[in-house]
C-alpha cells in the first residue's frame, strides 16, 4: 500500500505543480512574449535594449536567441519566431521564398563595423584594401614584407610570418568583411569571393586558423603572437585589442569609432530601399564609402518582421518593442554600435506601422 | 490472450512505434540527398551551403573521420586505465573499502554530460593548448603533432574527454567479469607460486571476450556522444592525423547546423542522412558488443 | 629478479591507473563547487529568482531555467512512467513472447540511440508542425530518452521476485493486474523506484535533445505550449559566449545541476542499501 500512496503522491505533486503552471498562465495572460533569433553581431545591443525595454513595458517580454544570421532566418521562415536579426540583407531568393510563407519586411536597426585587429607589438598599424586582401589570401607572408613597410614607414616591423585567424562558422561579420576584400580587390573577388562561409587559401598555406564566433577568433589571436583577425568593433572594444587604421576611399587612414562610422553612413537614407522590398540593399552600400573621415568596412544589421501576424497582441507588442528600440532606444547604445540615422529610422518605423494582427 | 495482455499492448508497441518513426523520419529525409548526391554525401569533404540550391553539396566524411578518430583516442586512453582500475579495486583494495572506489565512477555515469563540457572548455583545453605547443615546437616532425593550433580545441580534446566520461561504463564491466573469475583460478595460479603480475595476466587473458565487449560498448557511447564535445572539438572541416588539429564529429555537426539547415533546400536532408550514419555506426558497434557479451555469458 | 621487477611494475601500472581514473572525476566535482559557489554567494537568492541580466551587468539568475527543467522533468516522468512501467510490465510477464524479445531488444537500440538524434526527430515531428519550439516538445524527447531505463528497470524488478508469490496471489483469487502492481512490484520496490530514479538523472542533466526542440527562453517562463529554457541548456549556451558575468551564471548553474543531480542519485543508493 505504501507503495501507491507514494506513487499517488508524486502524481497529486505533478498535477499541483501544472496546476500552479495553469494558473500562472491565467494570471499572466495580460503579459505577452515575443520571440526573436539570429545575428550575434548585434546581440549585445539588443539584449541591453531588451533589458532596458522591460523597465519601462513589464507586460511585454522579448526573448531574443544569439545564434547566427542563418538560424535567424532558419527560424523565422518556419515562424518559430516573431523576428530575426541578420547581418546582410536578406539575398533575393531568400525573400522570395519567404513571400511564398507571408509578407516580410526588413529594416536595419544599428550600424556596426567589422575592425581588423592584430597581435603585432606595434601601437600603429596602418593597412590599405589591397594589402589587406593579399594578407587573408596569403600572398604577403611576412610582416616586414615591401608593402607594408611602405604603409607603416620608421615602423621596427620584425621578419615573422604572418598567422591569419577567420571565422570558421558561417557568419555575417565575415560576409561583410569578404565583401569589402572583393570591393577593393579583384584578385581577392576572382579568387574568394564573398560569403558567409568561404574557402580560405591561407588555409591551404598552413598560415591560417579558424576560430568558432568572435570569442574564438579573439582567442586565437590572443594565443599566436604575429597573428592578424577581423572581428566586430563593440567586440574589439570590450576586449581590448588592438585595431588597425585601414585606408579609405579617400585616402585616408581612419580607425572605427562612432564618428568615422557615422560619416560612412551619411548618405544612407538615400540608399536604403522600401522596407518591404528589403531584398534590395546591398551590403555593398556603405563600404568603402567616400568621404575623408569615413571608415571603409562598416554595415547595418537588419531586423526582419512580418506584416502580419496571428494575434493583435502580438503585432502590439512587436511593433511597441521596434519603434522603442529605433526611438528611445537610441539613448541605451552599448559601445561600439552607433544608432541608425533619424532618417533611416523614419522609414523603418513608417514600416513598423503597417503591422497587422489578428 | 488475456485482458492484462490487451491491456498492456498498446504500451508495449509504442516502444516499437517510437523506433520505427524515428527510423522512418531519418531515412525519409534522406532521401533527396541521395537522389542528388549519392553515397558522396559520405565520401567527400565539402560543406557549400548556398541561397541557390544548384551551388549546394554537402559531404560529411571530415565529421565522420572525427567521430572514428576521437573514439578512438578515447578507447586507447581508457583501456589499459580500465583495466589496471579493475585489477587494482578487485585485488589490492580490502573489501570494506571496494565501495569508496566505486562510488566516484558510478556518480561519473550518470553525471550531466553538459559538466564535463563546462570542465572541458575552461580546464582541460587550456591545458592541451599549453601541451599543444610544446609538442609542436618539439616533435612537430612526427605527424601526430604536426599541426599548429594555439587554441587547443582538437580532436585531442575531445577524445580525453570522451576518455573521462566512457571510464565507468568500459572498467564497471571489466571489474564485474574480473571479480567474477572463479576463485578456484586464482588460488591454483597462487599456488603455483606466481606473483601477483603473472595471475592477473592469466586471469585477464581469461576474461578476454569480456574485456572486447566492453570495448565495443565504450565505442558505442562515446560515438554518440554531443555537447560536451562540441564544445572542445573546434568544429572544423578537416581531416588531419595531428591529435591538435579541430575537427568535427557527426553529433556536434548536427548540434551546429541543423539550427540553420532548413534556410537551405538541401542541408537538412543532407544533415538527417548524417543522422542515419551515426545511428547505423552506433547500432553495429553496440550490437558486436551486445553479442560478444551474451556469447559469452552463456558459455 | 626480473620477475620481481615486473611484479613490481604491476603494481605500479595498477596504482597509477587508479588514480588516472579517479582524480578527473574528484576534480569535475571541484572545479564546479570552487567555480560556482562563489557564485551563488555573490548573486544569493536572486540567483534562483532572477532572469538572465545583459552582457557584463551585474546580478541575474537562472530561474527561467529552472522552471523549464522542472517543467519538463514533471511532464516527462508522467509520459515516461506509465508508459515505461506498462512495457516493462508486458516484456516480464510474458517473457517467452516473440513481442518480448523484440521489445528487450527494441530498448536497448533504443537506450543507446545518440540523444541528439532524438532531438531531431522530435523537431521533425513535433516542433516544425506545432509552429513553435515548446516545453512539451523538449518533454516528448526526454520522454523517448528515459523509456528504456523506466521500461528495462520495471522488468528487472518484476522478474527478481520468486514464482511464489505470484502463486500465492493466484490462490487468492487477484486478477493478474492487481497481482503485478499490489504485490510483485511492491515486493521488489527497491529496484522499481531505483529504475525510475535512474530515468530521471538521466533526463535532467540532457542537453542534447533539447536544442532543437525546448528552444530556450532567457527571461520569461511561458505555458506548456511555448518556449521553455533548461540548466543544462543554458549552460551549453552560456559558455559558448564572451562574456565573463554569463560564464559566472554557467558555473553557478553548474552548481545547481550537480546538486540535482547528487541528490537523485544518493536517494537512489540509499534505495538500493535500505
Amino acid at each position: 500500500m505504501k507503495n501507491l500512496v507514494a506513487v499517488g503522491l508524486i502524481v497529486a505533486i505533478a498535477c499541483l505543480f501544472l496546476g500552479c503552471l495553469a494558473q500562472e498562465k491565467a494570471e499572466v495572460q495580460k503579459s505577452v512574449k515575443i520571440y526573436g533569433s539570429g545575428a550575434s553581431f548585434p546581440a549585445p545591443q539588443i539584449e541591453n535594449w531588451i533589458h532596458e525595454f522591460s523597465k519601462a513595458n513589464p507586460n511585454i517580454a522579448v526573448e531574443y536567441a544569439s545564434k547566427g544570421s542563418g538560424a535567424g532566418i532558419n527560424d523565422f521562415k518556419q515562424k518559430l519566431v516573431h523576428f530575426a536579426c541578420s547581418d546582410p540583407p536578406v539575398k533575393e531568393s531568400e525573400w522570395r521564398e519567404l513571400q511564398n510563407i507571408g509578407k516580410p519586411i526588413q529594416f536595419p536597426v544599428v550600424v556596426g563595423a567589422v575592425v581588423v585587429v592584430y597581435s603585432v607589438p606595434i601601437e600603429d598599424l596602418k593597412l590599405d584594401g589591397t594589402t589587406l586582401a593579399r594578407i587573408f589570401m596569403g600572398e604577403v607572408e611576412y610582416w616586414d614584407d615591401e608593402t607594408i613597410r611602405s604603409l607603416n614607414p620608421g615602423v621596427n616591423l620584425s621578419h615573422e610570418k604572418i598567422w591569419v585567424v577567420h571565422r570558421s562558422d558561417s557568419s555575417g561579420t565575415t560576409e561583410i568583411f569578404t565583401s569589402y576584400l572583393s570591393l577593393v580587390s579583384d584578385e581577392f573577388g576572382k579568387k574568394v569571393g564573398a560569403g558567409k562561409l568561404v574557402d580560405w587559401p591561407v588555409d591551404k598555406l598552413g598560415r591560417g586558423l579558424g576560430g568558432k564566433g568572435n570569442e574564438g577568433v579573439s582567442a586565437i589571436l590572443r594565443q599566436t603572437p604575429y597573428s592578424i583577425a577581423y572581428v566586430e568593433l563593440a567586440y574589439a572594444i570590450r576586449e581590448k585589442l588592438r585595431t588597425a587604421r585601414i585606408m579609405n576611399a579617400d585616402g585616408y587612414f581612419v580607425k572605427a569609432d562612432a564618428e568615422t562610422i557615422g560619416s560612412a553612413i551619411a548618405a544612407s537614407s538615400s540608399l536604403v530601399p522600401d522596407p518591404r522590398e528589403g531584398y534590395r540593399e546591398d551590403v555593398k552600400m556603405f563600404l568603402n564609402a567616400k568621404g575623408k573621415d569615413s571608415y571603409p568596412i562598416v554595415a547595418f544589421s537588419h531586423v526582419l518582421l512580418w506584416e502580419s501576424y496571428p494575434t493583435k497582441e502580438e503585432a502590439e507588442a512587436i511593433k511597441t518593442f521596434w519603434k522603442w528600440a529605433l526611438t528611445e532606444g537610441r539613448k541605451h547604445m552599448v559601445e561600439g554600435y552607433v544608432p541608425i540615422p533619424e532618417s533611416v529610422a523614419s522609414i523603418a518605423l513608417k514600416a513598423i506601422d503597417g503591422i497587422r494582427g489578428g | 490472450m488475456d485482458k492484462f495482455k490487451i491491456f498492456l499492448f498498446p504500451f508495449v508497441s509504442a516502444v516499437f512505434g517510437v523506433l520505427i518513426l524515428m527510423l522512418a523520419v531519418f531515412v525519409l529525409n534522406s532521401v533527396s540527398i541521395f537522389q542528388r548526391e549519392g553515397l558522396a554525401i559520405y565520401t567527400t569533404n565539402v560543406w557549400i551551403a548556398s541561397e541557390n540550391p544548384e551551388e549546394e553539396y554537402y559531404g560529411i566524411l571530415a565529421a565522420t573521420y572525427g567521430t572514428l578518430y576521437t573514439s578512438l583516442i578515447a578507447l586507447i586512453i581508457v583501456l589499459p586505465i580500465a583495466i589496471g582500475f579493475s585489477v587494482f579495486i578487485v585485488d589490492f583494495v580490502p573489501e570494506k573499502f571496494k565501495e569508496a572506489f566505486i562510488i566516484p565512477t558510478d556518480i561519473m555515469a550518470g553525471m550531466p554530460t553538459i559538466l564535463f563540457g563546462i570542465w572541458g572548455v575552461f580546464y582541460l583545453v587550456p591545458a592541451i593548448s599549453g601541451f599543444a605547443d610544446f609538442m609542436y615546437k618539439n616533435f612537430s616532425f612526427i605527424p601526430l603533432f604536426s599541426y599548429y593550433n594555439p587554441t587547443g580545441f582538437s580532436y585531442l580534446a575531445a577524445g580525453m574527454l570522451l576518455s573521462i566520461m566512457v571510464l565507468p561504463f568500459a572498467s564497471s564491466l571489466i571489474r564485474e567479469a574480473y571479480r567474477a573469475v572463479p576463485e578456484v583460478y586464482r588460488e591454483a595460479a597462487l599456488s603455483l607460486g606466481l606473483t601477483r603480475f603473472e595471475v592477473a595476466r592469466i586471469l585477464l587473458g581469461y576474461i578476454k571476450p569480456s574485456i572486447l565487449a566492453s570495448t565495443l560498448l565504450a565505442f558505442g557511447r562515446a560515438v554518440g556522444e554531443t555537447v560536451a564535445v562540441s564544445l572542445v572539438i573546434g568544429n572544423a572541416f578537416n581531416i588531419n592525423p595531428s591529435l591538435f588539429a579541430p575537427g568535427y564529429t557527426i553529433s556536434s555537426l548536427l548540434a551546429n547546423q541543423f539550427g540553420n539547415a532548413f534556410v537551405y533546400e538541401y542541408m537538412p536532408s543532407a544533415l538527417f542522412s548524417a543522422g542515419l550514419a551515426l545511428f547505423a555506426i552506433g547500432l553495429v558497434v553496440n550490437v558486436a558488443g551486445l553479442i560478444v557479451l551474451r556469447r559469452w555469458t552463456h558459455v | 629478479m626480473y620477475r620481481r621487477l615486473k611484479d613490481d611494475l604491476f603494481v605500479l601500472f595498477a596504482f597509477a591507473s587508479a588514480l588516472l581514473a579517479i582524480l578527473p572525476i574528484f576534480h569535475i566535482l571541484f572545479s564546479v563547487f570552487y567555480n560556482g559557489i562563489p557564485v551563488l554567494a555573490k548573486y544569493g537568492v536572486e540567483f534562483l529568482s532572477g532572469t538572465l541580466p545583459p552582457p557584463n551587468k551585474a546580478g541575474g539568475g537562472v530561474f527561467p531555467a529552472i522552471y523549464g527543467s522542472l517543467t519538463m522533468i514533471v511532464l516527462s516522468l508522467m509520459l515516461g512512467i506509465p508508459l515505461g512501467v506498462f512495457a516493462g510490465v508486458f516484456i516480464a510477464e510474458y517473457p517467452s513472447s516473440s513481442i518480448s524479445k523484440a521489445a528487450r531488444t527494441v530498448l536497448v537500440i533504443i537506450l543507446e540511440f545518440p540523444t541528439i538524434l532524438v532531438g531531431l526527430f522530435v523537431m521533425a515531428v513535433m516542433v516544425i508542425p506545432m509552429g513553435r519550439f515548446s516545453a512539451i516538445a523538449g518533454a516528448f524527447a526526454l520522454t523517448i530518452v528515459m523509456l528504456p531505463y523506466v521500461a528495462t528497470y520495471t522488468e528487472q524488478a518484476i522478474r527478481s521476485v520468486p514464482q511464489h508469490y505470484k502463486e500465492v496471489g493466484f490462490a487468492l483469487g487477484l486478477n493478474r493486474f492487481r497481482i503485478v502492481f499490489s504485490i510483485t512490484l511492491r515486493i521488489a520496490k527497491k529496484v522499481f523506484i531505483t529504475g525510475l530514479l535512474i530515468g530521471m538523472a538521466k533526463v535532467s542533466g540532457e542537453t542534447a535533445p533539447l536544442i532543437f526542440t525546448a528552444g530556450n527562453v532567457w527571461r520569461s517562463t511561458g505555458a506548456l505550449n511555448e518556449p521553455a529554457g533548461a540548466i543544462p541548456l543554458w549552460i551549453y549556451y552560456l559558455v559558448q559566449q564572451p562574456y565573463s558575468n554569463y560564464h559566472e551564471i554557467a558555473w553557478g548553474a553548474a552548481v545547481v545541476l550537480l546538486a540535482i543531480f547528487l541528490v537523485i542519485f544518493l536517494s537512489a543508493r540509499l534505495m538500493v542499501r535500505s
